[in-house]
């Protein structure tokens, strides 16, 4: 690894009982890409997200995360460095439903000692940028796909990380909240040289990032 | 762990909020009130005892008279010796100490119940100067007498009359209402101590079943440090004999019987059903309410929350939830024992201290004292009830909890 890579793994391997699902990954991602996993159902590209995240800690190979090596990391320091480090985006955007949308913008600052003010006014300004501030006091049961999705990507933003994975991000919408939600995706990268490593099997929506990555039966094909 | 976050969780979440709080309520609300009842059944067992200024009565059986004239001593109550009166009024633990002198006068023209009592004394009789109805309190050193008011109603005596207890005048002090306040040492006159005393020792019939010197009496009352009554009570048996008769409020609870040890025991019983079935409640909804959230705790580690932010949210959520059933299980349990509080109670009051002889018109009844049962939730309680709540939302809280916080967000999440 160099000081370009954000990330960079190395004869990454996951197995579920017997079934080999990531085999022998090795991949870096540098500083400001944006990097599309593609690949069919079943070909493993979630899980490899999982791993390069921290979310998933791999049966063998490395991962180096920032600068960090955090294969052999525990659940609660993985837990802390993810709240620090990543933001997450997800199909489903499992959004807290108690929750009102500014709320759930800040979940990830709630057991951080910060004021419930700064909380408030931080969560606020990113749902400005998402054009969502209207909706900040509604529960994501009134909030529409997009609405919802924009949510999401807030809160993936509340703690400035440096790469943001997201997991078939436009998987529930039609196609022109799609357009939209990759457009700010596609701003973010931009406009603040986030990291992005993006999960679709939506070969257009791939199109749009730095660099491909294809996966088959859990192998990195290119 | 954010206190918003948790009312939110709890608001929204009403169906399991409510099932989780009301069977907690309820259970709290049979627990507390079942021991409010119970309480209120040792309360009650006191206030024979407590009418009368004392924690313990002492008195000795002895032989029955054998010529009913003049002063006469009660079998129930014979003579209780100076030199015993000495060693029992300086017993550890004794805090207050009365004696008086109970004698039926046998008249010529009437029958009197006659109590010496020390004015002075706030101890035994002496509480009942705040029943006088008319006139004044019998006062130390002046041969006066105290006319109980249906017996002066019978025999017309007013204050400023006189009466005439074997042989002896004197001028009536005042009316006394003696009913209203005990059942135990009531009599038809009120003399000075020193004046029965010379009545006692001056009478064969006294005498001849059981000697008595002026400095001895025959009922003594007793004020208890708190949590010394049955040790006190042991050691007056001691020194007193086979043949005293110790009350204490142990000794009446026992005379309620089976309705209390029915209630001492249900309440017991009902008590550790009621926080078993409460933490099967609180456990079943919280277990169900945790599933549910499985996919939400897997958010919260996947954006940063760590094992110790997911267990202190959801024990802090659990405790609160308890907190707020405790609560309202103690209003439940205020309103079931005001509506209880409307119960009355009669106690039995044992034959030997009821001081009107069987041979009277009703002196062989059975003597009750009756009273509203005294149910109150005492500020102890609801402590302990509200606290017992919160270590319920902790324990099982934490016990769930700690087991949900160790799923890994990526299990969660592959299957939402």
């Amino acid at each position: 690894m160099n000081n370009h890579h954000i990330i960079s793994a190395t004869d990454l391997n996951k197995d579920f009982d017997s079934l080999q699902v990531v085999k022998g990954v090795n991949l870096d991602v540098n500083k400001g890409e944006f990097v599309a996993i593609v690949g069919k159902s079943g070909s493993g590209k979630t899980t490899l997200l999982s791993l390069l995240s921290g979310l998933e800690r791999p049966s063998s190979g490395r991962v180096i995360l920032d600068g960090r090596d955090i294969t052999d990391s525990s659940e609660n320091e993985l837990a802390l460095f993810r709240r620090d480090t990543v933001g997450f985006v997800f199909q489903s955007f499992h959004l807290i439903p108690t929750l009102s949308a500014w709320e759930n913008v800040a979940l990830p600052l709630f057991p951080v000692k910060i004021s419930a003010e700064k909380r408030r006014e931080r969560a606020l300004e990113l749902l400005r940028q998402m054009e969502m501030e209207h909706r900040a006091e509604h529960r994501p049961s009134t909030l529409s796909g997009g609405e919802k999705q924009r949510v999401a990507i807030a809160r993936a933003l509340i703690n400035n990380p440096k790469i943001v994975f997201a997991d078939e991000p436009t998987g529930n919408l039609d196609s022109a909240t799609t357009d939209a939600i990759l457009e700010i995706l596609k701003c973010l990268h931009a406009d603040n040289g986030l990291s992005l490593v993006m999960v679709t099997h939506d070969l257009d929506l791939a199109e749009s990032s730095d660099r491909i990555i294809r996966m088959q039966d859990g192998e990195v094909l290119s | 762990m954010d206190l918003h976050y948790m009312v939110k969780e709890l608001w929204y979440r009403k169906r399991r909020t409510l099932t989780a709080t009301i069977g907690l309520a309820v259970g709290m609300a049979i627990l507390i009130t079942m021991n409010a009842l119970s309480s209120a059944y040792t309360e009650a067992a006191r206030m024979p005892l407590k009418e009368i200024g004392a924690d313990i009565t002492v008195q000795r059986a002895g032989d029955v008279p054998e010529d009913l004239t003049g002063p006469v001593f009660a079998c129930s109550a014979v003579t209780i010796r100076k030199n015993e009166i000495e060693r029992i009024s300086t017993l550890p633990g004794v805090q207050g100490f009365a004696q008086a002198l109970l004698v039926w006068v046998f008249d010529a023209d009437r029958f009197a119940i006659v109590l010496g009592i020390d004015p002075s004394n706030p101890v035994g009789p002496g509480v009942l100067r705040t029943q006088l109805t008319d006139g004044r309190f019998l006062e130390k050193g002046k041969k006066q007498a105290l006319v109980e008011a249906s017996f002066a109603k019978n025999f017309n005596l007013k204050t400023g009359d006189t009466v005439t207890v074997a042989g002896r005048t004197y001028p009536v002090a005042g009316i006394v209402d003696a009913s209203r306040a005990t059942k135990i040492a009531v009599a038809h006159i009120y003399l000075p101590m020193e004046e029965v005393q010379k009545m006692a020792a001056a009478s064969k019939q006294v005498q001849a079943v059981s000697p008595f010197d002026k400095d001895d009496a025959n009922i003594l009352f007793i004020k208890a440090a708190p949590g010394q009554i049955d040790a006190l009570a042991h050691s007056i048996k001691d020194i007193m004999g086979d043949k005293a008769s110790v009350a204490t409020p142990a000794s009446f609870l026992k005379r309620l019987g089976s309705l209390f040890a029915l209630s001492d025991n249900f309440s017991l019983v009902t008590s550790l059903i009621a926080v078993v079935v409460t933490l099967l409640i609180v456990l079943k909804t919280m277990a169900a309410n945790l599933t549910e959230r499985t996919g939400e705790i897997g958010i919260l580690k996947a954006v940063g929350w760590s094992n110790g932010n997911v267990v202190s949210q959801l024990v802090g959520e659990s405790i609160l939830q308890c907190f707020i059933g405790g609560i309202l299980g103690l209003l439940f349990a205020i309103l079931a024992a005001s509506a209880l509080g409307f119960m009355q109670v009669s106690i039995p009051i044992p034959w030997e201290m009821s001081p009107t002889p069987h041979f009277l018109p009703g002196g062989g009844d059975p003597a009750f004292k009756t009273l509203r049962l005294p149910v109150h939730v005492s500020w102890k309680l609801a402590g302990v009830a509200i606290l017992l709540s919160s270590l319920i939302g902790a324990v099982i809280g934490g016990f769930l909890s700690r087991r949900i916080a160790r799923i890994k967000p990526s299990e969660v999440l592959r299957y939402e």
